[in-house]
């Protein structure tokens, strides 16, 4: 009689062992991809880094005002990730107004970080920066770099404000729940978090 | 899932203030001019503290089960310093005539 159930259970149930982690499957996959992004940025860090310090001549483009820049690019993104932290608070607390609040918060201050990211660039791009030109006749590759590391972090921000947009507008339409309200917080934390290492590195290190 | 050991908005809102503060240190070692690799190793390390910090507490790591921490972040780490190894490796390419 057992056996027979036990057959029956094979063939028509689907047994699910609960994950060791104690989370959901979507944000396990999410921890996957923030550790394989992470790698990602490590190279290129790694790779700035060695051509950094092997670079005696390495032009330093940055003034103060793109250091203040900079900082307040940091702070930006820092709030953004509060206002985040915010708006999950709420969707687990099951208020849906205000988590849509923050979210949209969140949102606006991704594109204010995004903005402020341009300006810099265009600003280097007037002063005849290129991805390999250095319009002050050191080492080209300060371009490559600056342009390469901050243009990844840049798209993360930019696919991350959208992915966000999607979020918000599953969550008011009842299809999303706190779940993917908390998946996404933890991509939007990682861009933040990447981002505590690219400014040190590649704004601090290239300051007058 | 997370527990409800969680801290409350004003301390996360205190953890931003204390990394926004870690930042104005970063910008105080800038303009020290200090030694290229002394800077960088300064700078690599706050920017460790400050990941750290963000890990742990606005990504949640602190209240999950420990085994997502200890499954993840030793991994990960092992090819972060293993990375270390493999760039000076490349160096190699210039005394093999390769690079010219």
């Amino acid at each position: 009689m057992n056996q027979s159930l036990a057959a029956e259970a094979t063939h028509h149930d689907v047994i699910i062992e609960a994950s060791p982690y104690g989370i959901e499957k979507k944000k396990l996959g999410m921890w996957v991809f923030i550790v394989s992004d992470a790698c990602t940025f490590a190279a290129f860090l790694y790779a700035y880094g060695y051509v950094r310090v092997g670079s005696p001549n390495w032009g330093r483009p940055f003034e103060f005002s793109s250091i203040l820049n900079g900082i307040v690019m940091t702070a930006v993104l820092l709030s953004s990730s509060l206002t985040m932290l915010a708006s999950v608070r709420a969707s687990q607390a099951g208020t849906k107004a205000s988590a849509l609040k923050w979210l949209g918060a969140t949102m606006l201050l991704g594109a204010i970080f995004a903005a402020l990211h341009l300006r810099e660039w265009f600003k280097l791009i007037a002063e005849g920066w290129r991805l390999f030109f250095n319009p002050t006749g050191g080492p080209a590759l300060f371009g490559a770099t600056f342009f390469s590391v901050t243009g990844l972090h840049l798209t993360h921000v930019v696919i991350g404000v959208i992915a966000l947009g999607f979020v918000a507008r599953g969550y008011s339409q009842g299809r999303y729940d706190q779940s993917h309200m908390e998946t996404a917080g933890l991509y939007w934390h990682f861009v933040d978090l990447v981002w505590m290492f690219v400014f040190p590195l590649m704004y601090l290190m290239n300051a007058h | 899932m997370a527990t409800n050991r969680e801290l409350s908005m004003s301390s996360y809102v205190g953890i931003g203030v204390g990394l926004m503060a870690i930042v104005g240190v970063e910008v105080f070692i800038t303009y020290q001019h200090l030694p290229t690799r002394t800077q960088l190793f300064a700078l690599l390390c706050l920017a460790g503290l400050e990941g750290f910090v963000a890990v742990m507490y606005l990504m949640h790591v602190k209240y999950e089960r420990p085994i997502l921490f200890w499954s993840v972040f030793p991994a990960t780490l092992f090819v972060f310093v293993f990375l270390c190894y493999i760039w000076p490796d490349a160096f190699r390419m210039l005394s093999l005539g390769l690079v010219k």
